[in-house]
């Protein structure tokens, strides 16, 4: 369950969050929304693609971090900086309730044992407040962009259906529905006019980016193969 | 000389005129720059018929090839989904007497006819819910599809339940403005003929001269063109079908968020039955009886006793019809499409989809030049002879079947000159063979495929004589489907919203085109 509200300088002064990623935190998921200023950074790991959200049907964008429900198969390499943490795991236990920050009290990130503290023992935000608001100042604005951007890519029927079926080290296969992407031949067939127009809003490197990022899927493969790996030996320091 | 047919002039702004003219023009949208078109001219003063409210899933392709987006087309027509028929009293006529209808296929029917394999079995479950889950859907309330499912693709098998008048004024924009349909609203005063009997044109009140090379009946019972001007006559068919009266009347929900039940319901009466619809909005009802049998007063008694003591403010609409269709379909170069060509009790929603069907022929088999117009006609008029015959044999099929001995209404209906020698010879055969492939419904565009006939017949709790060892060799197979069945069931039970929280969806998002 959740227990949203407005963030109190005063009410909630001694707050304190974990701020890492972590499973135990709500990061193990294996896709995650994201939004267009964001392609970049996560075209270099994982699968760019489009689902539907469950309420209302609508597309949204996501990285794929995983093949299960509750893999994120990114954790450690997130946890270490080694990976691009997307802005939805980033802003941990907070929300946005019109221009205010809202907190969910009982999100798991939230506790007394927490790593950050929210304010200065002054009431001022703290650095890791500061740096959520900056999330936030991304994440809003991003939402609608990127609603604009899938609005106009259906608008042009560039989106289709993408049939992901993967088969793992342990002989267990996958069969996975519900993701799209954008289709090529659609995308060959533009006229040049809607090329140019595309290409001038910045939407023709964000379809790129997506349309490569498809090859991350078999490094995906590849990386949950490895979790089926026997544990190895750490290497001791002195030995040969 | 051959005259191309470049012009298509309809007569008649009801579901069948526009639903005509969406399906000509999308088919031949190509040829509107070389000249060719479609005009519809509409009374502005006669009302449409509009109690249709019943379709078959053959709209949901229709729509789609019109460019028509289902979102849209579920917001301006108040429609709703619906998954197939539910028939109460219809046996026996008591209180636990009902089976489904349902939209989709047994399991595995390409496959395999489950059917002997039901017959034969001792699950005690009914023949609806051993070889397809719809009928379960259908008693949890449940929508056939989710709102992540695109626009016109479907989880469970569905059409729809819509407000026609509604729907025809939808379909009135998207023709004019999306197809290029031309409007012409106006009187016809008279129709002027060659000396062949060809229409050649009308003249109108409003607008004048109006010409054309084929022209479509769509004028509803007066069948203005085929009937008054072409002197086809009416083939009257109440010796068979007995209903001839209907009271209408649209009843509110107790409370907004009541549930909307995702199929048609059917409850037979003393002298006829009572259609019971559910649209996001209202409830659409109706009694459907034979005035041979009881009186109009007697009729309103028995609407208002099956709607209960809150709606008694309400007053019915009467409708008054012959059971019957033209002796011919297609004459010179006019053709009927829609209540001008017949009219059936709405029994089994068999009009609107007779009217796609019959559009769709004329769109596909569209003549190039009046040389050859004949002959398309009397292809069309066979097929469509055919397909009369066979939806009025599909309804008596209903009756025929019935138990009902509390009024002659029923007992007159199993008096087996009621009844066509085709229905009677299948019905016959039907005792020792199940209806399924190789039967002789199994032309390509067939309004009541044999899956129809299983549900009814098994519903009603027909027998056919199974012979144990023909089922021997599928036993296996027969198993396997029964208990795919089970699990899909089980399946789509818990995966799918309730009718009116999907309908809500739609209302506030939307479907998605893909």
């Amino acid at each position: 369950m959740s227990n949203v509200v407005l963030l109190d300088s005063v009410a909630h002064r001694k707050l304190r969050v974990h701020a890492q990623a972590g499973a135990r935190f709500g990061d193990n998921q294996r896709f995650v929304g994201v939004v267009v200023s964001e392609f970049p950074m996560l075209a270099l790991h994982y699968p760019i693609l489009f689902s539907k959200d469950a309420e209302t049907g609508k597309f949204y964008c996501g990285a794929m971090l995983g093949f299960d429900a509750g893999e994120n198969l990114f954790l450690e390499d997130q946890a270490a900086q080694a990976a691009y943490r997307p802005l939805n795991l980033q802003r941990g236990p907070f929300a946005t309730a019109g221009s205010d920050l809202a907190v969910d009290l009982d999100h798991p990130r939230v506790a007394a044992a927490g790593d950050q503290e929210l304010f200065t023992p002054a009431g001022e935000p703290s650095k890791h407040l500061q740096a959520i608001m900056g999330v936030m100042r991304e994440l809003q604005p991003g939402l609608e962009r990127t609603r604009i951007f899938i609005d106009t890519l259906l608008g042009l029927k560039l989106i289709e259906p993408i049939a992901i079926s993967a088969r793992f080290d342990d002989g267990s296969k996958r069969e996975l529905a519900g993701l799209y992407t954008i289709g090529q031949d659609e995308l060959q067939g533009l006229s040049d006019a809607v090329a140019l127009d595309l290409f001038r809003r910045g939407y023709l490197q964000l379809i790129y980016l997506m349309r490569n990022s498809l090859h991350h899927l078999s490094l995906l493969v590849q990386r949950k193969n490895r979790t089926f790996l026997p544990m190895q030996p750490s290497p001791v320091a002195g030995s040969p | 000389m051959t005259q191309r047919i470049q012009s298509i002039v309809i007569v008649g702004g009801g579901t069948a005129g526009w639903l005509t003219a969406g399906i000509i023009a999308a088919r031949h949208q190509g040829r509107m720059r070389a000249g060719f078109s479609v005009t519809l001219v509409e009374s502005p003063t006669v009302p449409i018929i509009g109690v249709g409210e019943g379709t078959w899933p053959t709209l949901r392709s229709t729509l789609h090839k019109m460019g028509v987006s289902e979102t849209d087309f579920f917001r301006h027509c108040n429609a709703a989904f619906k998954q197939g028929a539910k028939f109460a009293r219809w046996t026996t006529g008591a209180d636990d007497d009902a089976y489904y209808h349902p939209l989709m296929l047994p399991q595995g029917f390409t496959q395999l006819n489950l059917a002997p394999h039901w017959l034969t079995g001792q699950s005690g479950r009914s023949f609806c819910d051993t070889v397809c889950p719809q009928g379960q859907l259908c008693d949890d309330g449940l929508a056939p599809k989710l709102i992540t499912t695109p626009e016109y693709q479907a989880v469970a098998n569905y059409s729809y339940h819509l407000d026609a008048g509604k729907f025809a004024s939808f379909l009135t924009q998207h023709c004019v403005a999306k197809l290029g349909v031309r409007h012409v609203l106006a009187d016809v005063t008279r129709v002027n003929q060659s000396p062949q009997g060809d229409i050649v044109s009308l003249d109108t009140q409003q607008a004048g001269q109006i010409p054309g090379d084929l022209f479509v009946d769509c004028s509803g019972f007066s069948a203005l063109l085929l009937g008054k001007t072409l002197g086809v006559p009416f083939r009257d068919c109440s010796d068979v079908l007995f209903c001839d009266r209907a009271l209408a009347l649209q009843v509110p929900y107790a409370t907004p968020d009541a549930p909307i039940a995702s199929h048609t319901i059917s409850t037979a009466q003393a002298n006829g039955w009572i259609w019971d619809i559910g649209l996001p909005t209202r409830r659409g009802t109706g009694h459907v009886y034979s005035s041979r049998h009881t009186t109009d007063d007697e009729a309103h008694d028995t609407l208002m006793r099956y709607l209960g003591p809150q709606h008694a403010g309400l007053t019915p609409r009467k409708i008054t019809f012959r059971a019957g269709h033209r002796a011919t379909f297609w004459k010179n170069n006019c053709v009927a499409v829609g209540i001008a060509a017949g009219f059936l009790e709405p029994l089994e929603s068999s009009a609107i989809v007779l009217v796609e069907l019959s559009a769709k022929l004329i769109a596909e088999q569209l003549p190039a030049n009046r040389e050859v117009m004949d002959i398309v006609a009397t292809r069309f008029n066979d097929v469509t002879h055919y397909r009369w015959g066979r939806i009025i044999d599909f309804l008596k099929l209903h009756y025929a079947l019935s138990r009902r001995t509390d009024s002659a209404f029923w007992t007159d209906n199993v008096d087996p000159a009621t009844m066509s020698d085709r229905l009677k010879n299948l019905m016959h055969l039907w005792k020792y063979q199940s209806p399924w492939f190789f039967d002789e419904f199994d032309r390509l565009e067939e309004v009541f495929p044999a899956a129809s006939y299983q549900y009814v017949l098994y519903g009603m709790g027909f027998r056919t004589e199974v012979q144990p060892e023909d089922n021997a060799g599928t036993a296996q197979l027969a198993s396997r489907l029964i208990n795919e069945n089970l699990v899909a069931t089980r399946q789509l039970r818990s995966q799918l919203p309730t009718n009116r929280k999907l309908l809500k969806g739609i209302e506030e998002h939307g479907l998605q085109p893909i």
